[in-house]
């Protein structure tokens, strides 16, 4: 019977149909965008560099200076790497040092790596830049007669920036077409050549921000100069054999990756490490805990610390917890106007059908009976509009997690200043999505109590009258 | 009549403590020129190490350093000219000239900044001297002065306190106060001899207040005062070229 009154009246079923489906439809799509966001950013700073878990020295949480570094124990990767969970673990010297060329300098994050464990790890590889666009490019002659003043533009604004591929190159011209042969012209002469270190390079690659302000080229050398290990001075020239471009923007301003062997050797700290970071296959706090705890165990023979990122980056937890609290504000604000969506709805059809549910008392149906059949009614409407803003949504949160929205203009400035590419993905398909829906079916019980007392309260006389 | 006597020997007191300081600083800085060797000890709570350099020095203007041991570090060549500082090494081939930024941080790695290397001068020029008692150091008579910086002088110290001895004017103790007057550091000198016909102190400690524990010592080894030398000789290009 509930079936056939829904029926009865498509339109109402229709519309109070829809305004459930949009409120599953949006809580769903805005709550993937924000989850995405939450992973983004642990994705991007943890492990691209961080590192989920670190083993270091007990002073180094405290004090990150060269002067509390550890022997490097080479069964130590093993060790670790037989700890369930545990996806990858890489060994770093970290130290900062002045890097100048010419007449710049500028203060730079060095970073001694194994390479062929950084591959497994954060695999800096995959970053190594085969286009740079020439500062002059716009202005150079040879392909003068050809270029657009809008093309000039575009690459002039770009001037100095590096790529990773010709795709990426193509795209700062956006809806501006350039023709093929002009674009391979430009490719041509953005070309640069460069490689990622060897453990037995003498040589450094750094970040393509870096290179862009020291104006350094592949083959070009980098001074750098700092203060080693106890005291000693440190100080060297060292040829550029790549340029990387690090997503993180912070990190790309600064960085200077060098084989471990040799950054040991210019900060004179032979065989000491900084630290091992360490990634993990499964990263939700649970499992976290549990590798922590494990490592903690495995490694308690050592006396080194085993620490989190949350325990060792305060900052960036601190920003994605209030950034979720204000996101779940939204979400209760979003739920607030779809609760009195439905309601409004529910309102309606009790007021129209006050003279029905009348007469069906009068003819001597129950009262509690009719109030099940109004809440059936309901129930099955909120399941087809749960259903349906599945069936709309999930496509959606599924082409944007692959293909995420990239912001341009200010908001990607400012995304980029806090560190972050100006990404907007969509985490992919998890419990979060059940979550929306049941709240929704919630939402709509709450909303069923009003028909409920009113048939309950129903007084025939008056209702048949109207 | 009396406030104007107190002040007029309050003034003839200024002017004798500042006599002391200006003494005491030329005693060690030979008047003219000088050249030393020194032995540096630079002591950490986990571990110690030991530079050794040559100095030549012209006036409160010019100086230039050369490190002549161990073998990582020499070569290394520093040459400061009134209140700039360029750094030479042999390594990286080249000169550097010590950016702004870097003014507070150790020289080579001990608790000498960079800044108390360029800006020794001042204890004479930028502060008012009175003295503030006696006491004894070491056994010796010493004068305690205090040191308050003027209004306009370019100086980090908010306040400093010099123990210099009555019978050669020598500056057994320094403390360092900064602007809030907390103490920053102590430097101590002590073994008087006899060198190149001054009586002078031979060894000079400093401990930072900050971190106790840490302690860096230079040792005197020879000094020659009052050296013929040339303006010439603290230049760049002689930078790359001393020995």
């Amino acid at each position: 019977m509930a079936q056939r009154n829904l029926w009865r009246n498509k339109r109402r079923t229709a519309i109070t149909i829809s305004s459930i489906f949009f409120a599953v439809l949006f809580a769903v799509v805005m709550r993937s965008f924000q989850l995405g966001s939450y992973s983004l950013m642990i994705r991007n700073a943890i492990e691209q560099y961080y590192g989920y878990i670190r083993v270091q020295h007990p002073d180094f949480a405290d004090d990150p200076s060269l002067e509390n570094t550890f022997e490097f124990d080479q069964s130590l990767p093993e060790t670790i790497l037989r700890v369930p969970n545990v996806k990858a673990v890489t060994p770093r010297l970290e130290t900062f040092a002045l890097a100048s060329s010419g007449n710049i300098t500028k203060g730079v994050l060095v970073l001694g790596i194994k390479p062929e464990a950084e591959k497994q790890f954060s695999n800096p590889e995959q970053f190594i830049v085969r286009f740079t666009i020439p500062k002059l490019l716009a202005d150079s002659s040879g392909l003068e007669p050809i270029l657009t003043d809008e093309v000039k533009r575009i690459l002039g604004a770009h001037a100095g920036e590096s790529f990773t591929d010709s795709a990426r190159l193509a795209r700062i011209f956006d809806d501006q077409p350039v023709a093929a042969a002009q674009l391979n012209q430009i490719l041509n002469l953005s070309r640069v050549q460069g490689r990622f270190i060897t453990s037995n390079d003498s040589g450094v690659v750094i970040s393509s921000r870096l290179a862009n302000f020291l104006n350094i080229q592949v083959g070009d050398s980098l001074v750098m100069l700092s203060q080693g290990y106890q005291g000693a001075s440190a100080a060297g020239v060292y040829p550029v054999i790549g340029i990387v471009r690090i997503p993180n923007p912070e990190l790309d301003n600064r960085m200077v990756y060098m084989p471990l062997q040799l950054a040991q050797s210019f900060s004179n700290a032979h065989n000491l490490l900084s630290y091992m970071a360490v990634n993990l296959y499964d990263a939700t706090d649970e499992a976290l805990k549990v590798t922590t705890d494990s490592l903690r165990r495995t490694l308690a023979y050592t006396g080194l610390n085993v620490k989190t990122w949350q325990d060792l980056n305060r900052v960036l937890v601190q920003q994605i917890e209030s950034d979720n609290q204000s996101g779940k504000a939204f979400l209760f604000l979003l739920y607030f106007v779809v609760f009195f969506g439905i309601f409004g709805t529910v309102i309606m059809m009790v007021h129209e059908r006050m003279h029905e549910f009348g007469v069906l008392v009068a003819v001597g149906m129950q009262k509690i009976k009719l109030a099940i059949t109004v809440l059936l009614e309901m129930l099955i409407m909120a399941l087809i509009g749960v259903a349906l803003g599945y069936l709309v949504g999930l496509p959606i949160i599924h082409y944007y997690h692959v293909h995420p929205i990239r912001l341009t203009g200010e908001m990607a400035k400012m995304m980029m200043d806090m560190g972050f590419e100006p990404l907007m993905p969509m985490a992919p398909f998890g419990s979060y999505v059940l979550w929306q829906g049941f709240s929704v079916i919630f939402m709509v019980l709450l909303a069923c109590i009003y028909p409920a007392r009113k048939i309950l309260k129903l007084n025939t006389v008056t209702a048949i009258k109207r | 009549m009396p406030t104007l006597l107190i002040s007029a020997t309050q003034f003839l007191v200024g002017q004798n403590a500042s006599e002391i300081v200006r003494k005491a600083d030329e005693m060690m800085r030979g008047e003219k020129s000088s050249y030393s060797e020194m032995t540096m000890r630079i002591v950490r709570p986990k571990w110690e190490r030991s530079l050794s350099f040559k100095s030549w020095s012209k006036g409160t203007e010019l100086s230039l350093v050369y490190i002549t041991s161990p073998a990582r570090e020499k070569g290394q060549a520093f040459l400061k000219i009134n209140r700039e500082m360029w750094s030479w090494n042999p390594t990286i081939n080249r000169t550097v000239k010590l950016p702004p930024s870097m003014l507070s941080q150790g020289w080579m790695g001990s608790d000498f900044t960079n800044d108390d290397l360029l800006n020794q001068r001042s204890i004479v020029v930028d502060y008012n001297h009175t003295i503030s008692g006696e006491e004894q150091i070491d056994g010796w008579d010493c004068w305690r002065i205090t040191l308050t910086p003027k209004p306009d002088a370019p100086v980090v110290w908010g306040k400093m306190f010099l123990w210099v001895t009555k019978k050669h004017y020598l500056i057994l103790k320094s403390e360092y106060y900064d602007e809030e007057q907390l103490l920053v550091k102590t430097e101590m000198a002590h073994s008087i001899k006899d060198v190149d016909g001054r009586t002078i102190p031979t060894i000079y400690e400093l401990f930072p207040a900050e971190e106790p524990g840490n302690r860096t010592i230079v040792e005197l080894n020879a000094i020659k005062f009052n050296i013929d030398i040339n303006d010439s000789f603290f230049s760049l290009r002689n930078l790359t070229q001393v020995k």
